[in-house]
């Protein structure tokens, strides 16, 4: 049974379609990842999934461990276990990251030993990614995910805006969330990562890898493959696809 | 017999017997029940008591900061025999457990009156914390505060200020403070649970170097009204003065009125009201008000109303948090002022009292 199966999900904002029929399917303990141009519904695909509140899905439905969630609210589903980091957290004033991630488990020394591998121990006594760089924000927001772990991690952009070293530290800390040491067999957690630069995939080896454009899945093939394709040809050519596949749907 | 009294309301506002403090004054309606100091330098009496043996404190410390027909609240009063403390520090004497002070209004429909007077030495330090409330049973009441204040010269008070009071009393705290130079005069208040009305202003001189803080927190619920505020007056060159106050609406009404003057060269003068409305029943009106008579001064303020953002919700909402988790901590994390220069037993009560009521209220 695939841990999330997805059918045919249409979803909108502020009255706008944004995704316009998505079929996807995720196995258990595989890592998928997305490219597309920005404005192409990469987050808005991710924040459908958890629920998040300004989408609205018009139609399609989203299993995931068999159970139907599109009517489901945010809670339901992260209690079902499904994680998002986002692509531009927050800052929530007045709010310490330790006594965020303290609500979200109480294991006091899990929050402090997951902050020690991504070198945010000092961080914890501030609040919630107020006055942080881009790179602290993306690390919070994977220290909150190491604290939660969800079975589905859905990654919106996690490299962007980090450098060097703080990508390997990410990468690092995702490797152990979604227990990569372990033969493919044995990984029960999944992950959907969206890139747009690629640049994480030098450090963590995803599954299959999906092209989105204007609101639908292209195709999908090889992660290095397409990252290849995408960088030799950009992503002009993915658009003659969707010309072509559009051409179909009318003819069909 | 000692009259019977709701410890456990007293220990909502602080008054905790468990806690190491260096003395403690008690009243009930307009009993004093207990009036004790163990520290070499303090000295705890209660008013009526200090005005026969001092006449210093009759001639130059009471109804000297406030007028005693400043209002109907202090004609009352000045007709009345004091009931309150008179507290005094010798100079030189630095004090950081807490005092804690505790006034229970038990009577329904009675009015209480106060009068309180603390007089800190030069080069002196402490902490006082006053929790006021009713007895559990007592919804109906009125509570009268006047408190003249004293800070000699490098003098440090923390002064801390607790309410629970009930759905049907109103409160009155009319306070006065005098800083004297380099003297350091730090103000908290919280208030958290219904009152009917509640209205209080009190009014800091600050000397040269000196400096006069004010932290409030406001939590007003459907049917209580709060008018408060503080007001700094820059008397003395490089003197400082800040406000800070948030105020959340739960279907209640709360002005926040914020005043800092200065016309003396070098100082500071900050203020900042937030406030945060949970629904469309309440208001929140911020009045803050900067007057500035010299060049060299920097007086600012800072204010806003909102509501909780969408945005921060689902952000926490994501993190496992239902709705109203999500919501408690961001009216925590609102009401978190991180205040300087407080004993960390004091911190610790401030918390628990807006831990309790935030939890309480979702």
């Amino acid at each position: 049974m695939a841990l999330l199966e997805i059918k045919g999900l249409r979803a909108s904002s502020g009255g706008r379609e944004i995704l316009k029929g998505i079929d996807f399917t995720l196995e258990e303990g595989r890592t998928a990842v997305i490219f597309g141009p920005n404005g192409s519904g990469k987050s808005t695909f991710l924040g459908s999934i958890v629920g998040l509140p300004k989408y609205d899905i018009t139609k399609g439905n989203i299993l995931f461990k068999g159970k139907d969630i599109t009517g489901m609210s945010t809670y339901e589903r992260t209690q079902l276990g499904i994680g998002l980091a986002f692509q531009y957290p927050p800052s929530i004033k007045g709010v310490r990251l330790r006594t965020l991630l303290d609500t979200m488990n109480p294991d006091k020394e899990a929050i402090d030993h997951t902050s020690e591998i991504l070198d945010m121990s000092p961080y914890l006594d501030r609040d919630v990614n107020v006055g942080f760089s881009g790179g602290e924000r993306k690390k919070s927001e994977i220290l909150q995910l190491m604290v939660q772990m969800p079975d589905l991690l859905l990654l919106d952009e996690p490299e962007s805006g980090v450098d060097i070293e703080n990508i390997s530290l990410i990468a690092d800390a995702l490797k152990i969330i979604l227990e990569k040491d372990k033969p493919i067999k044995k990984r029960r957690r999944s992950a959907i990562i969206i890139t747009h630069t690629g640049f994480i995939l030098d450090y963590i080896r995803a599954d299959k890898a999906y092209v989105m454009m204007d609101g639908r899945i292209l195709g999908c093939g090889s992660p290095s493959e397409i990252f290849e394709e995408i960088r030799a040809r950009g992503y002009k050519e993915c658009q003659k696809c969707l010309e072509e596949a559009k051409k179909e749907n009318h003819a069909a | 017999m000692q009259p019977k009294v709701d410890k456990d309301r007293l220990l909502d506002v602080g008054y905790d017997p468990g806690i190491a403090s260096c003395g403690r004054f008690l009243v009930l309606d307009h009993s004093i029940l207990e009036a004790s100091h163990g520290i070499k330098g303090l000295e705890v009496l209660p008013l009526a008591d200090a005005m026969d043996n001092y006449p210093h404190v009759r001639d130059n410390l009471v109804f000297r900061l406030i007028e005693k027909d400043k209002n109907e609240f202090t004609k009352t009063a000045s007709n009345l025999p004091p009931v309150g403390y008179y507290i005094k520090v010798e100079p030189g004497v630095k004090i950081d457990m807490p005092f804690q002070a505790g006034f229970l209004l038990e009577s329904a429909g009675a009015t209480q009156v106060i009068h309180n007077i603390i007089e800190l030495g030069e080069n002196s330090e402490a902490h006082i914390i006053n929790g006021c409330t009713t007895s559990q049973e007592t919804h109906k009441g009125r509570h009268i505060g006047i408190t003249e204040t004293y800070l000699g010269r490098d003098a440090a008070l923390g002064y801390t200020m607790i309410h629970n009071w009930a759905r049907d009393v109103d409160v009155y705290p009319i306070g006065a403070i005098l800083v004297g130079e380099n003297a350091r005069y730090i103000s908290n208040y919280a208030a958290m649970t219904s009152v009917k009305k509640t209205v209080s202003y009190p009014v800091a001189r600050v000397m040269a170097g000196g400096s006069a803080r004010f932290y409030s927190i406001i939590y007003s619920r459907r049917d209580s009204y709060f008018d408060t505020g503080a007001k700094v007056m820059l008397e003395g060159d490089a003197s400082s003065g800040e406000i800070i106050s948030r105020v959340v609406s739960d279907g209640g009404a709360a002005i926040s009125r914020q005043m800092i003057s200065g016309s003396s060269p070098g100082s500071l003068g900050h203020m900042e009201c937030s406030g945060l409305l949970l629904g469309n029943k309440g208001v929140i009106h911020s009045i803050p008000e900067l007057k500035g008579g010299h060049q060299d001064i920097d007086l600012s303020h800072e204010a806003s109303v909102g509501r909780i953002s969408k945005e921060d919700l689902s952000y926490l909402m994501t993190r496992g948090l239902t709705d109203d988790e999500a919501r408690s901590l961001i009216i925590r994390g609102f009401l978190d002022i991180k205040i300087k220069g407080i004993p960390y037993t004091i911190q610790q009560i401030i918390d628990e009292v807006v831990d309790r009521s935030v939890s309480g209220s979702m």
